[in-house]
C-alpha cells in the first residue's frame, strides 16, 4: 500500500505484484471451486423449484387450456428428460453467474472507491518521490495552518482542525531478538479524537460498535500508551484487552513502546492494525538523544524528520481542493521536503494503478472467457439434447406445430434454466455477501450490489440464448420430409 | 363402384438432387383414392412408398403434378399453409409411434388440439373420445415408457385421428408390432374406416396386413406396376 514502510512484509503488508497477483488468482480458483461446490448444494433446491414450477404451470395450463401454458409445459417436461445434462446446463450457469455476479461486485466496489465525491471529499498528502512517503512532523503543523488560516474562508475544512489527521506507521516487535510475524504488531500512531470521523469505515460506524469506540478513543486520548487492536491480532498474539505490551520499534529502531490495550477494532475493519496516541511517538522521539537505549548518546532519531507518512484532510469543495493543491506545489514552505495533494480517490487510483494490467486482465480476458467457456458447455449440452429430438421436433411440425413454435420450445427450455440458474446463484451470492460487509483497506465496505439480481438471471438466459441459438435454429427448419424418408 | 374421389394424384413426379445427380423418385404417377377407403401400398425398399405418402399428406412439394385433397389442391400451398392444413385434414400414423416421450398418452394424443380453436371441454372430450376408441381411457395418465409397443401405436392412433381428419396417412404401422399387437392395429383401422368413414392410406412390407385393406397398389421404381387386390398371392 502507498505510504507504508516495506519492513511491512512480516505483517502481511506486501505490496509486490506478483505477491498480489498470485493472491488474486488463487482467490479466483478458491472462488470457483466454492461456487461448484455451492452450486452442487443447490442442485436439489433447483430440481424441487423446477418440480414445483412445472406442477403449478401444468395445473395453470389444464385449468386454463391456454396455449403458451401448453407449451411450456412442454418446456419443463424436456427439462425432465436427461437430468444429468440439465445438471451440467445448471452448475455450469450457476458457476458463471456466481463468479461474475462477486468480479463484478468487486469492480463496482473499486469504482465506488476511486470515483471523487462532489463535496466534502478526503485528500491525501504524501512525499512527492520518496516511497514510502516519509514526511517531517513540522510539515504537519505548517499543512494545517496553511488549511486553517490561508485559504479562503469557504475553502477551509468545516470542522477546522477535527478534519485534518496525520497516520505514521510504525511496526514493532514484542520479541527484539527473534522478530516473527506471530509477534509483531503494526500500528497507525494518529490522534485518536479523529478515528470516529476521518477514518474510512469507521465513520459508518452505528450503535454499540460506534459507542465502544467511541469510548476507546476517548481512553486513547487520555492515556497516550493506550492503544486499540484489531481481534484477529489480538486472537494471534494471545492477548487480550487490559494487558500491557512492550513493543520494540522495527522500522524505529530502537524506540521502546510500552502499550496497555484498552480496546478492540470492530470485527472487519482495518484487520490486523492497532491504533497508537500519536502523541506517545512524538514523545518517545523527543526523549530519544537522552533515552538509555540510543546508542550515539544526544543525537537525534533517524526517524525524527521522517515520522509522518500520510496526512488526510477533508474539503468542501473541488475548488478548494485546486487552490490548496496550488498552494502546496508552489510554496517555498514546503520547499525542502516536496509534497504533493491527491484526492483520495485518485491517491487510491494510483495504488490500483498498478494493478490496472491485473483489473484489465480480469475485465477483458478472464470475463470474457469465461463466458465464452460457459457458453460452449452450455451450447453443447442444448445442442445434443436438440439433436436427439431432432425426430420429435418433425413430429411437431407434422401435427401442424409451426417452426416459430418449435423454435420457441427449444430456445424456452433454455432459457429456463438460464433463468434459474442465474438467479439462484445471483441469490445465493446476495443473500451470503448482501449483507456482510467487510471492509477490504481503504476502499468501502464490499457489498453485492441489489441489481445483481437482475443481472444475475438475465445473463444466465443471455448465455444460454447463445448457447442454443444454434441447435435451435437447426431444430426450427428441421425439413420433416427428409427425417421420415429414409426411416422405413 | 369406387366413390368420390378424396384424393387426386395427376402426373406427380419427385425428384431429389443429390450432388449433381438428379434422383427421380416419382414419375408421372396418377392415383385416385375414394372417400373411405382403406389403400394399402406396397413396394420394395427405396420404391418411393414414404415420398408419395409424405406429398399426399402435405410434407413436402411435388416437382411437378397435382395433388387435391378433398376440395383443397395442396400442391400449391405455402409450408405454413400446408401446416395449417394438415392439422386438421391429416393425421398420422408412424412405424416408430414418435409419441413425445415427456408427455402422458393424453397429452400426446392432446398436442394437435392445441393448434385448433377449441374449449378446454370440447378438446378434453374429443381426447377421451379418442383414447376410448383404442381402449386405452385407463392408461391415459402414463407415459409412452411405461407402454407397450402395441399401446403406444394405439395411442398414435388415437393421435391421427383426435382432430376428426378425412385423411389418414399410416407408414409401415405395423412394422416393429408382434403379430397380435399388428392384428389390433389393422382392426382399429378398420374400424376407423367403417365406423368413422376416414380414409386411410397405408405403407406395408406385410402381404398379411395389405390384405385388410380394400385395394392394394404396388409401386416400383416410382411407377404404380398394378392395380388390383388379386396381386397379393
Ligand atoms: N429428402 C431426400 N433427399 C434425397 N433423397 C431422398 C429423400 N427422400 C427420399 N429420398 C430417396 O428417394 C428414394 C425413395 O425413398 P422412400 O420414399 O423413403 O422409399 P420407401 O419408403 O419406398 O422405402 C430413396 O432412394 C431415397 O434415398
Ligand atoms: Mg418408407
Amino acid at each position: 500500500m502507498y505510504g507504508m514502510p516495506p519492513e511491512m512484509s512480516g505483517a502481511g503488508y506486501d505490496t509486490s505484484m506478483l505477491q498480489l497477483t498470485g493472491y488474486l488468482f488463487a482467490g479466483l480458483v478458491v472462488l470457483i471451486l466454492g461456487a461448484i461446490a455451492l452450486a452442487v448444494l443447490t442442485l436439489p433446491a433447483f430440481f424441487v423449484i423446477l418440480y414445483v414450477s412445472d406442477k403449478l404451470v401444468g395445473v395453470f395450463a389444464t385449468a386454463t387450456g391456454w396455449f403458451p401454458l401448453k407449451v411450456t409445459v412442454i418446456m419443463f417436461r424436456g427439462l425432465r428428460r436427461s437430468m444429468l445434462r440439465t445438471s451440467l446446463t445448471y452448475l455450469a450457469l450457476f458457476v458463471l453467474t456466481l463468479v461474475l455476479c462477486l468480479i463484478y461486485a468487486v469492480l463496482y466496489m473499486i469504482g465506488n472507491a476511486t470515483s471523487e465525491k462532489e463535496a466534502n471529499f478526503k485528500a491525501i498528502v504524501t512525499h512527492k518521490t520518496t516511497i514510502p512517503s516519509q514526511m517531517p512532523p513540522g510539515y504537519y503543523e505548517r499543512f494545517k495552518r496553511v488549511c486553517l488560516e490561508d485559504l479562503p474562508p469557504e475553502m477551509r475544512p468545516k470542522n477546522g482542525d477535527k478534519d485534518i489527521m496525520s497516520w505514521s506507521f510504525i511496526l514493532g516487535t514484542t520479541d527484539k531478538a527473534n522478530p516473527r510475524k506471530d509477534n509483531m504488531v503494526f500500528l497507525f500512531a494518529l490522534e485518536p479524537d479523529k478515528v470516529l470521523t476521518m477514518m474510512d469505515g469507521l465513520d459508518e460506524l452505528v450503535g454499540q460498535e460506534k459507542e465502544l469506540l467511541e469510548k476507546a478513543c476517548a481512553a486513547m486520548k487520555a492515556n497516550p500508551r493506550a492503544i486499540v487492536m484489531s481481534k484477529s491480532r489480538l486472537k494471534s498474539l494471545n492477548l487480550r484487552v487490559g494487558q500491557t505490551i512492550k513493543l520494540h520499534g522495527m522500522n524505529y529502531a530502537n524506540l521502546l513502546f510500552e502499550f496497555e490495550i484498552i480496546g478492540e477494532l470492530p470485527e472487519g475493519k482495518y484487520e490486523g492494525v492497532s491504533f497508537m496516541n500519536k502523541d506517545y511517538l512524538i514523545q518517545q522521539i523527543d526523549t530519544f538523544p537522552t533515552s538509555p537505549n540510543n546508542p550515539k548518546k544526544g543525537e537525534q532519531h533517524p526517524m525524527a524528520d521522517k515520522c509522518i507518512n500520510l496526512i488526510w484532510v477533508r474539503l468542501p469543495t473541488k475548488e478548494a481542493f485546486e487552490t490548496l493543491s496550488e498552494k502546496v506545489n508552489n510554496r517555498a514552505e514546503f520547499g525542502t521536503v516536496p509534497i504533493k495533494l491527491e484526492t483520495a480517490s485518485s491517491g487510491i487510483g494510483t495504488w490500483l494503478g498498478a494493478f490496472k494490467d491485473i483489473f484489465w486482465g480480469i475485465k477483458f480476458i478472464l470475463v470474457p472467457a469465461m463466458i465464452g467457456i460457459m457458453s460452449l458447455v452450455v451450447a453443447n449440452a442444448l445442442s445434443i439434447s436438440v439433436r436427439e429430438r431432432r425426430t420429435e421436433m418433425a413430429v411437431l411440425k407434422v401435427l401442424g406445430f409451426a417452426p416459430r413454435h418449435v423454435l420457441l420450445i427449444v430456445l424456452g427450455e433454455a432459457l429456463l434454466v438460464g433463468f434459474l440458474g442465474g438467479g439462484m446463484s445471483a441469490l445465493m451470492a446476495w443473500g451470503l455477501l448482501g449483507n456482510v460487509k467487510f471492509q477490504i483497506m481503504f476502499f468501502g465496505a464490499f457489498f453485492v450490489p441489489m441489481n445483481a439480481l437482475f443481472y444475475g438471471p438475465a445473463l444466465g438466459m443471455a448465455v444460454s440464448f447463445a448457447g442454443c441459438i444454434g441447435p435451435a435454429m437447426a431444430a426450427k427448419n428441421v425439413k420433416v420430409a427428409e427425417v421420415f424418408a429414409r426411416v422405413a | 363402384m369406387m366413390s368420390r374421389a378424396i384424393v387426386q394424384v395427376r402426373d406427380l413426379h419427385k425428384s431429389f438432387t443429390r450432388g449433381t445427380e438428379a434422383i427421380h423418385v416419382l414419375r408421372d404417377l396418377t392415383l385416385d383414392v375414394g372417400e373411405a377407403e382403406f389403400l394399402a401400398l406396397m413396394g420394395p425398399s427405396g420404391s418411393g412408398k414414404t415420398t408419395l405418402l409424405n406429398l399426399i399428406a402435405g410434407l413436402d412439394q411435388p416437382t411437378a403434378g397435382t395433388i387435391t385433397v378433398g376440395e383443397n389442391v395442396i400442391s400449391g400451398m405455402s409450408e405454413s399453409e400446408l401446416a395449417r392444413w394438415r392439422t386438421r385434414h391429416v393425421g398420422f400414423i408412424f412405424q416408430f409411434y414418435y409419441l413425445l416421450p415427456v408427455l402422458t398418452a393424453y397429452e400426446n394424443v392432446e398436442l394437435p388440439l392445441l393448434l385448433l380453436n377449441l374449449t378446454k371441454e370440447q378438446r378434453r372430450k374429443q381426447v377421451e373420445n379418442a383414447l376410448g376408441l383404442v381402449r386405452l381411457t385407463d392408461r391415459m395418465n402414463h407415459r409412452p415408457g411405461q407402454l407397450s409397443g402395441g399401446q403406444q401405436q394405439r395411442v398414435g392412433i388415437a393421435r391421427a385421428m383426435v382432430t376428426d381428419p378425412t385423411l389418414i396417412v399410416a407408414d409401415e404401422p405395423t412394422g416393429d408390432l408382434d403379430t397380435r399387437s399388428a392384428d389390433e392395429i389393422l382392426q382399429l383401422m378398420e374400424i376407423l374406416r367403417a365406423q368413422l368413414g376416414k380414409t386411410i392410406i397405408m405403407v406395408t412390407h406385410d402381404p398379411k396386413a395389405a390384405a385388410r385393406a380394400q385395394r392394394i397398389l404396388h409401386l416400383e421404381k416410382g411407377q404404380l406396376v398394378l392395380d388390383t387386390a388379386a396381386a397379393v398371392s
